[in-house]
């Protein structure tokens, strides 16, 4: 059995707006606690903007998506902004099964300066 | 009719008419023997006619326009018949007109021109250049004969006398008439057999060309005519050793039974029974290459080729039809039924598997043995099968003094720690000797006499807990991927029942019931349809909830199909689950259609205690219009439902909408569709899709590829092929359930051979 974190890593940067979180691998059961975690300890930090980079992510399944969603309450009801790039195709879609690309804010590159 | 009386020749004077009679015919009959290609013979006819019989010897023949046509023109002086022929594509004969080979065509009767005088020659030509020409060469006297085969006339030979020579006579006449008339027939023969040719041609190409195996047998066994497929089935390079081989020779090549598994021989195949004056059916054999061990279905018909007169049988026209393919899913589904039943049937694992052992000796193995790691992670025999009881004191034996230990590098422990299946097609001496610990134990192995071998894993929700092996041994039978996979199939539902047993009495017990509590107990009968439901609780990461399922009739023929996701699990996912199917069922009973439904269940979660709880759902409204069945669906956020049509193409079906529970407003589409005769609605949960992952996920794509199966499997067994599959690609567990929920129109086209 795969241990917890083997299969996500996600790497954190500052920006001057914005705190990115990069994450690579797979965002599943296994993957969702050390997610949540690493939002927990952005939010620490203050920033207007948080970027999800999905970029390099392989998958994610529905406890994955339930942690953003979470990050994107927690996100509207603090005044915050949370923002995702675009995953790979299975990563796309499942965000269209699920029909939430709607109710997201999804640009183009983790740096990409929005309104 | 101008057929002359046979043996008359000799009774009129001229010896030396009689003479050339028999000289030219004896020819003639060799020329006309020899060729069937009728310009050249007819080019030799009327050479062979000179000196002797002719100065100078033209053929007609009448076209099926009713034209003349000139085929051979001969003539001593050679320059002449080059002269002539060119003459006679300027001016061709007018087929009214008065020229002798006119006349004779029109009538069908031979016409004596003793001697032609100048105006005579005038009279008949075809225009001056015709008249002069006929004239300066001295045209004397002239005999010409029709070309008569089957009381037509096809067409008319001249000779004739030019300058000085003498006349011809009646003797001439007859002569001539018995030529033509056997050039007549020669030249009917011709064209009958280029007929027969080129329909035979075409025959052929069809037949070559067919995918069926073809073989043509006459009356003593011999294979007159066989195309490149059914070579290949027979194992031989091409149709020409079929035609060459003598007869009998290719049936004992094979082991053939019949479908209870007797033997057959050759007088049992249709093809023999024809000639023996029977009308035999289709027949289905089982067919083992004895070469190679490979088993073939095949459906053999034949049909006779009667002589048109006696109408004796004289060919055996034998068509072979392929079906291992629809066979092999068919046994293995029958198999794997009645190994599920037997798996299913007590909770006692060790006389389950000795059970499973029974069922697969003799249908996919010689020998079957099973074996579990216990508590003390030592390797445990417990079940072995073998129909001969001084056999499986071998077994015994084997098991007593050499059992394994898991950490050995090959065969059983090997595959329960890497759960991966091994299979071995071929079992070399060498390697048997290498892998025996001493003397006695490479006697028993060979004793056994494995020819080869198949070992899968039993696999439990934390891995390989076991393995099954199969053993191909006296019947020298081959085992193939097909088998593989099959033991496979088996090796996983064992591995679930024997885990299922031991769960049974261990703390998920409760987590069980609890589970049970949340799926209904059985689903509701919809009249005209199938509706059938399989589910499958992920491992030890599970505890309660995840996937949920529901089927209620809520009034005036309509029924719900339900099928969702809770995402969480632990008692708070329990409670969501339950929430989602009471509110489901009082919505739909009040009324709502499907997208009313979905908003109903969004405010009721969004009511719940802080926490994020996430739901997707699947609705399938389903209502009987006349003969077809109506079904109204809405998505939010579960994944496609796949429609599958009889020939087993799958398409998804829906469109997107909102998960439920999180976030506002949501949007949820209906879309309407009809489930026709025969066709198959199939609901699943992502478990079914993302199984496997990391490694080798199942995917929407190989969940279609899947379907196509359905065509020939019952519902249950489609729903257990899938999910088999699936647990498959989950080789070290299932991490998340898996549910599937299908309903299927009617009848399905089940493929009955």
């Amino acid at each position: 059995m795969a241990s917890p974190g083997e299969h996500l890593r996600i790497d954190v940067r500052s920006g001057s707006d914005r705190v990115v979180l990069g994450l690579h691998g797979e965002l599943d059961l296994l993957g969702a606690p050390l997610l949540q975690e690493a939002i927990d300890r952005a939010n620490g930090e203050a920033s207007a903007i948080m970027v999800l980079d999905l970029q390099d992510l392989q998958f994610v399944d529905s406890a994955g998506l339930r942690v953003i969603l979470a990050a994107h309450e927690r996100s509207r009801e603090n005044g915050q902004e949370l923002a995702l790039t675009p995953g790979t195709e299975q990563v796309q879609r499942l965000f269209t099964i699920a029909g939430v690309n709607d109710h997201l804010r999804i640009i183009g590159s983790p740096d990409e300066l929005f309104v | 009719m101008s057929q002359p009386p046979e043996g008359e020749q000799t009774n009129v004077d001229a010896h030396s008419v009689g003479d050339v009679a028999a000289s030219v015919l004896i020819d003639a009959g060799a020329v006309l023997a020899s060729s069937l290609d009728p310009s050249t013979t007819m080019g030799q006819v009327a050479s062979l006619t000179l000196p002797r019989l002719a100065d100078l010897c033209v053929i007609d023949l009448r076209d099926e326009d009713g034209s003349i046509r000139e085929v051979a023109v001969a003539c001593v002086r050679p320059e002449l018949a080059q002269e002539l022929e060119e003459l006679r594509v300027e001016h061709p004969l007018d087929p009214d007109g008065g020229h002798p080979v006119a006349q004779v065509l029109r009538s069908g009767q031979p016409v004596l021109l003793p001697e032609m005088t100048s105006a005579l020659l005038s009279s008949f030509a075809q225009g001056s250049k015709h008249a002069a020409f006929m004239i300066d060469h001295g045209y004397r006297s002239a005999v010409v004969a029709p070309l008569l085969a089957r009381e037509r006339t096809l067409g008319a030979l001249s000779v004739l006398r030019l300058g000085g020579g003498t006349p011809y006579g009646q003797e001439d006449l007859r002569l001539v008439c018995e030529l033509a008339r056997r050039a007549a027939l020669a030249i009917d023969n011709a064209r009958l057999y280029s007929e027969v040719r080129r329909v035979e041609q075409r025959l052929e190409a069809i037949l070559v060309n067919l995918a069926e195996a073809i073989t043509v047998v006459d009356e003593h066994g011999q294979t007159v005519f066989a195309n490149q497929a059914a070579a290949d089935l027979l194992c031989v390079a091409d149709p020409e050793e079929l035609t060459s081989s003598p007869p009998g020779s290719i049936m004992p090549r094979f082991l053939v039974l019949d479908e209870q598994g007797r033997q057959l021989d050759l007088e049992h195949m249709p093809g023999r029974q024809l000639f023996a004056g029977e009308t035999p059916g289709p027949l289905l054999v089982r067919n083992f290459v004895r070469a190679t061990g490979e088993e073939r279905w095949l459906i053999v018909r034949s049909s006779p080729i009667a002589d048109p007169e006696s109408g004796r049988v004289v060919y055996a026209v034998n068509v072979f039809e392929n079906i291992t393919e629809v066979k092999r899913v068919q046994l293995a589904e029958s198999f794997m039924a009645q190994a599920s039943r037997v798996l299913a049937s007590s909770l006692d694992y060790a006389e389950t598997l000795q059970r499973i052992a029974r069922l697969a000796v003799p249908q996919i193995a010689d020998w079957c043995a099973v074996e579990l790691v216990n508590e003390k992670d030592e390797i445990e025999r417990v079940a072995v099968h073998h129909p001969d009881p001084a056999k499986l004191e071998l077994a015994e034996r084997l098991n007593r003094d050499y059992r394994p230990s898991l950490d050995e590098s090959a065969g059983v422990p090997e595959v329960i720690r890497t759960g991966e299946a091994r299979i071995y097609t071929d079992i070399p001496a060498d390697a048997l000797a290498q892998y025996a610990r001493d003397n006695q134990h490479l006697e028993l192995l060979s004793a056994i006499g494995a020819t080869a071998v198949i070992i899968v894993p039993m696999i439990g929700a934390a891995g390989p807990i076991g393995a099954i092996t199969l053993v191909s041994a006296e019947s020298m039978r081959r085992l193939s991927p097909g088998d593989l996979a099959l033991a496979e199939r088996l090796g996983r539902r064992a591995g679930t029942a024997v885990e299922n047993a031991r769960l049974y009495t261990e703390r998920s017990r409760i987590a069980q019931t609890l589970q049970q509590a949340l799926l209904p107990e059985s689903l509701p009968e919809i009249p005209d349809l199938e509706v059938l439901a399989r589910y499958c609780a992920a491992g030890e990461l599970n505890e309660v909830g995840g996937d949920f399922y529901d089927v209620f009739d809520y009034g005036s023929d309509r029924w719900m199909l339900v099928i969702g996701d809770v995402c969480g699990k632990g008692p708070r996912a329990a409670g969501v689950t339950a929430l989602a199917r009471h509110t489901l069922r009082a919505a739909a009973m009040s009324g709502q259609s499907p997208p009313e439904m979905l908003e109903t269940l969004h405010r009721a979660l969004r009511r719940q205690p802080p926490g994020t709880d996430l739901c997707t759902v699947c609705l399938v409204a389903v209502q009987h219009a006349g003969s077809a069945t109506h079904l109204t669906l809405a998505l939010a956020g579960h994944p496609p439902p796949l429609l599958i049509d009889r020939d087993g193409q799958a398409r998804l079906i829906g469109r997107p909408g909102t998960l439920l529970g999180v976030l506002d407003p949501i949007e949820i589409c209906e879309t309407e569709v009809q489930l026709a005769d025969g066709e198959t609605l199939l609901l699943y949960t992502d478990g079914v899709t993302d199984a496997g992952r990391p490694n080798v996920e199942l995917g929407e794509t190989g969940l279609i590829e899947l379907c196509r199966q359905a065509p020939l499997l019952d519902l249950d067994s489609l729903l257990e092929y899938v999910e088999d599959v699936a647990l498959g690609h989950a080789k070290l567990g299932l991490r998340d359930d898996l549910a599937l929920l299908a309903l299927r129109a009617s009848h399905p086209a089940r493929s009955q051979r």
